[in-house]
């Protein structure tokens, strides 16, 4: 349950001088520009947009049939060519399910990822911030027939290896128009009652779509065009993320390939391990609080994140109001200051040098680690240069996938749908998801006759899609408010909640098969089983919060 | 299902532009009839979904029949084809707005579509047109004629369909015979109706027309309606006219077994069913069909005998 994806909003970079016209206007302006006919034309070359070109190019039955096109506006030549030095990694992480990475490995995509650039996930610790209550989640925990396909939960790669995987997969499919360094203009419909979108592009040509589909983003253009509405909020909350170095686990301790999550009240700091001595960092927090992190010098937050895993509640929330002082007042704390205090506050909670929760004070040598080793992730050495970064978080849900209408032959995947917070690490492998239903149905009507276009087509990709995005995007916003709260009562029913789940076998398994799990076709059944469970767990969270409210009234 | 409905809708809609707009031009005109059959949420919306289904029991169908005919190998490299039509001559008796047509020249055939209806046909052209792929083609052609009228030319088809066109013409025989009579030798009909049970009656007249009004009222009449039996017996005692009197030809089905079905490479009979929770028709499977799996709608598929 824990994992996280970290992306950029594609629509940002690709239309940031998008022009809106009137959905219906004659567009005389286009009318001598030859049009280029496309059956799909899929907007944002995003990880979900390269898959969805990707999964179309794979088929032989689809690319015999279908034109396809994808435009965006980066150079991604250059993220074609990209390459780090094997110690350096992007700051840009997605936890690929074994689900997903089932379907890549079908379309043929995966084999273009470099692998040792990527790490399995074989456990998982999520523990609550105020009462440490702790859920241990262990691949070799999975069923038996999913277990012995993979003894991992899942994988975690840099967004950009994945993308890279997937240009250069289509460098050699047929078929598959790649446009890049282009703009999307404007979108309009097309006079005459049939109204096919016409994109018109910034290098002056203009496409017909029987298709188009929106992976452009939270921002979508597509989705604008479609003039189909979003609902939802955003959480008052930013991710930091970052690449950390650190030492390489000791002889006697597991490998570096735990994920770890602590839900502090102020939003849940994660670990995502990337190779023995590099591993990824997704804090989410509130928004001052990220804003000072990022500006601090990198060896402050170093010292932050290891006390943001180690130290009780009540002395994060010191240092955190520490860092925000300095920052009202204009001033940054240094390494030494920072570190003085998590002294102190080590040495006043009686933490021993020699426990693996102690960072500054830590007396700590290679050799025989402390029984809590593997409950806490390794001691952040130093952050790599110039790989602190942060984003907004948000929950929101377009109002229906399928544009009808004025905006018809318009459907919506991956973040141009639904944004999530990243705490589950689902985002990504949501869209996914929708990658593998779409182009599922678009070979479906194809074999079937139907014109891939219309809405009779692309129904079964709405409803199939809609609602289990939904159910696990209400799962995790509720994860999300649950572990916001210092209610006592709250602390006490999640914290219960989540030692009896520790000692329930088959509801972990159920649970894991979720946060990464699921090479198995029940997955879909076990992802009901999590809906579920999270649900009556937070039932029970707000019955808690009116009775402690009904209470409170009364005294 | 909802021709006869469409057809006087759609010429009602034709006088009354005619009459209020001299200078109409006749294709914008067309084109804005075309929103009624091809608006995919309104009436013709229960039509739409059953489209998908109809052309995916013809594609099964002919892949069986190649598979049996010239080999595995050859059935399945037609299942990885999009185009399992290609080269075929088919012919789309009432094709209405074209729902069918369009996706049979899609799969590669040299699509006719005719219907009585002027308006109808001027809809489907339209709406043709406005699709590249299909303009570019030029393989689909619409024509409006009755099918008796084809009768009288050289011209057969290797495959002739005629869907949700039966339960609403006055003589289902005639009807039938003329239909056969453009199927070359070897050739294959392909029909859809609704049966005439009590089940039918519930669902294609009290629930579609009168109480959920998706259907308009009065587009069925239950006396209409055809049981599958009745087609089967129709087809047992049909033969194509021979060239030669003196000797008569083949019945199309020349047998029957239990529960009256006919032998599954002559004709067969197949349930199809409206799913109201996943908002799609389901094909049901051939061996539900004695079962009462075609109570209501329901495909029919006959071969014409080859001459040999």
């Amino acid at each position: 349950m824990s994992l996280v994806t970290a992306r950029r909003s594609w629509s940002q970079r690709i239309f940031c001088q998008i022009l809106y016209q009137q959905r219906k206007a004659p567009c005389r302006a286009f009318a001598t520009e030859s049009i280029q006919d496309k059956d799909v034309v899929i907007v944002g070359g995003g990880p979900v947009g390269l898959a969805l070109a990707n999964a179309l190019g794979s088929n032989p039955f689809v690319r015999e049939s279908v034109k396809v096109a994808l435009i965006d506006a980066g150079d991604l030549s250059k993220i074609r060519d990209w390459s780090l030095p094997p110690d350096m990694f992007s700051n840009r992480v997605s936890s690929i399910t074994n689900t997903s990475r089932t379907f890549l490995e079908g379309i043929g995509t995966w084999a273009h990822v470099d692998d040792s650039r990527t790490s399995p996930i074989r456990e998982m610790q999520v523990w609550d911030g105020i009462s440490d209550a702790r859920i241990a989640f262990d691949a070799a925990e999975l069923p038996a027939s999913s277990a012995a396909e993979s003894s991992e939960m899942a994988r975690l790669t840099e967004n950009l290896n994945l993308q890279r995987a997937c240009l250069r997969y289509l460098e050699g499919m047929q078929g598959i128009h790649l446009l890049q360094k282009v703009r999307v203009e404007s979108i309009q419909r097309e006079v005459g009652d049939n109204g096919w979108p016409l994109v018109h592009l910034s290098n002056g040509t203009t496409i017909r779509a029987r298709l188009l589909v929106g992976a452009d983003g939270f921002n979508s253009p597509v989705r604008s065009y479609a003039g189909i509405s979003t609902y939802g909020w955003s959480y008052d909350t930013q991710a930091v993320v970052a690449t950390l170095n650190h030492a390489p686990r000791g002889a006697f301790e597991k490998p570096n390939h735990t994920a770890y999550q602590r839900f502090l009240p102020t939003g849940p700091i994660a670990f995502l391990p990337l190779s023995p001595t590099v591993s990824s960092l997704v804090w989410s927090t509130r928004p001052r609080l990220a804003a000072a992190l990022c500006k601090s010098d990198p060896a402050v937050l170093a010292s932050m994140i290891n006390a943001a895993f180690r130290l009780p509640d009540v002395s994060v929330r010191y240092l955190h109001d520490r860092i925000l002082e300095a920052d009202a007042a204009g001033k940054t704390l240094s390494r030494d200051v920072i570190n003085d205090e998590i002294a102190f506050r080590e040495r006043s909670h009686n933490i021993s040098k020699y426990s693996a929760y102690a960072s500054v004070t830590s007396a700590l040598s290679g050799g025989i680690p402390p029984d809590d080793a593997d409950s806490i992730p390794p001691l952040v050495s130093s952050i790599q240069a110039g790989t602190t970064a942060s984003f907004p978080l948000k929950n929101s849900h377009a109002e229906a996938y399928l544009g009808e209408g004025a905006g018809s032959r318009t459907v919506l995947v991956g973040d141009a749908a639904h944004s999530i917070h990243p705490l589950a690490g689902q985002g990504l492998n949501l869209g996914l998801g929708d990658v593998e239903c779409l182009s599922r149905c678009i070979s479906q009507a194809l074999r079937h006759g139907g014109d891939i276009g219309s809405f009779t087509a692309l129904r079964p990709y709405a409803s199939e899609r809609y609602f289990a995005n939904h159910k696990v995007m209400s799962a995790v916003d509720k994860l999300h408010k649950l572990y916001s709260s210092t209610l006592e009562p709250i602390v006490w029913a999640r914290s219960v909640g989540i030692e009896v789940l520790n000692e329930l076998d088959t509801v972990k398994a159920a649970l894991m098969m979720d946060a990464g799990g699921g090479r198995s076709t029940r997955s879909r059944w076990e992802l009901d089983f999590l809906a579920r469970g999270v649900e009556g767990i937070a039932t029970g969270m707000s019955a808690a919060r009116m009775l402690r409210e009904r209470i409170g009234h009364r005294s | 299902m909802l021709l006869r409905r469409a057809t006087q809708r759609v010429r009602y809609l034709h006088t009354a532009s005619v009459a209020s707009s001299v200078n109409a031009d006749e294709i914008a005109h067309f084109s804005r009839l075309s929103s009624l059959w091809w608006d995919e949420h309104g009436e013709f919306a229960l039509l739409h979904r059953m489209n998908p289904t109809r052309v995916q029991y013809i594609r099964e169908k002919l892949i069986e029949i190649t598979r049996e005919e010239q080999g595995e190998d050859v059935g399945r490299s037609m299942e990885q084809r999009r185009d399992v039509l290609r080269g075929l001559d088919v012919l789309d008796v009432g094709c209405g707005g074209g729902l069918l047509s369009e996706s049979l020249a899609r799969m590669g055939a040299r699509t006719l579509g005719i219907d009585a209806s002027a308006s109808n046909i001027g809809i489907a052209t339209a709406h043709a047109r406005g699709d590249p792929e299909l303009a570019s083609a030029g393989d689909l052609v619409y024509r409006n004629a009755p099918a008796e009228e084809l009768v009288q030319e050289p011209k057969r088809y290797d495959m002739v369909c005629s869907m949700e066109v039966l339960e609403h013409v006055d003589n289902p025989a005639g009807f039938l015979s003329t239909c056969a009579e453009l199927v070359k030798p070897g050739g294959h009909l392909f029909l859809s109706t609704i049966a005439r049970t009590p089940l039918s009656y519930l669902l294609t007249i009290l629930a579609a027309e009168y109480v959920l009004r998706k259907v308009a009222i009065g587009t069925h009449t239950y006396s209409k309606f055809i049981n599958p039996l009745e087609l089967v017996s129709f087809f047992s005692k049909y033969s194509s006219p021979s060239p030669n009197p003196e000797v008569s030809g083949k019945p199309w089905v020349s047998r029957t077994y239990e529960h009256g079905l006919p032998t599954r490479t002559e004709a067969e009979v197949r349930g199809l069913i409206y799913v109201p929770w996943s908002g799609g028709w389901q094909l049901m499977s051939r061996g539900a069909t004695p079962w009462g799996a075609a109570e209501c709608n329901y495909l029919f598929w006959v071969r014409r005998p080859s001459e040999s």
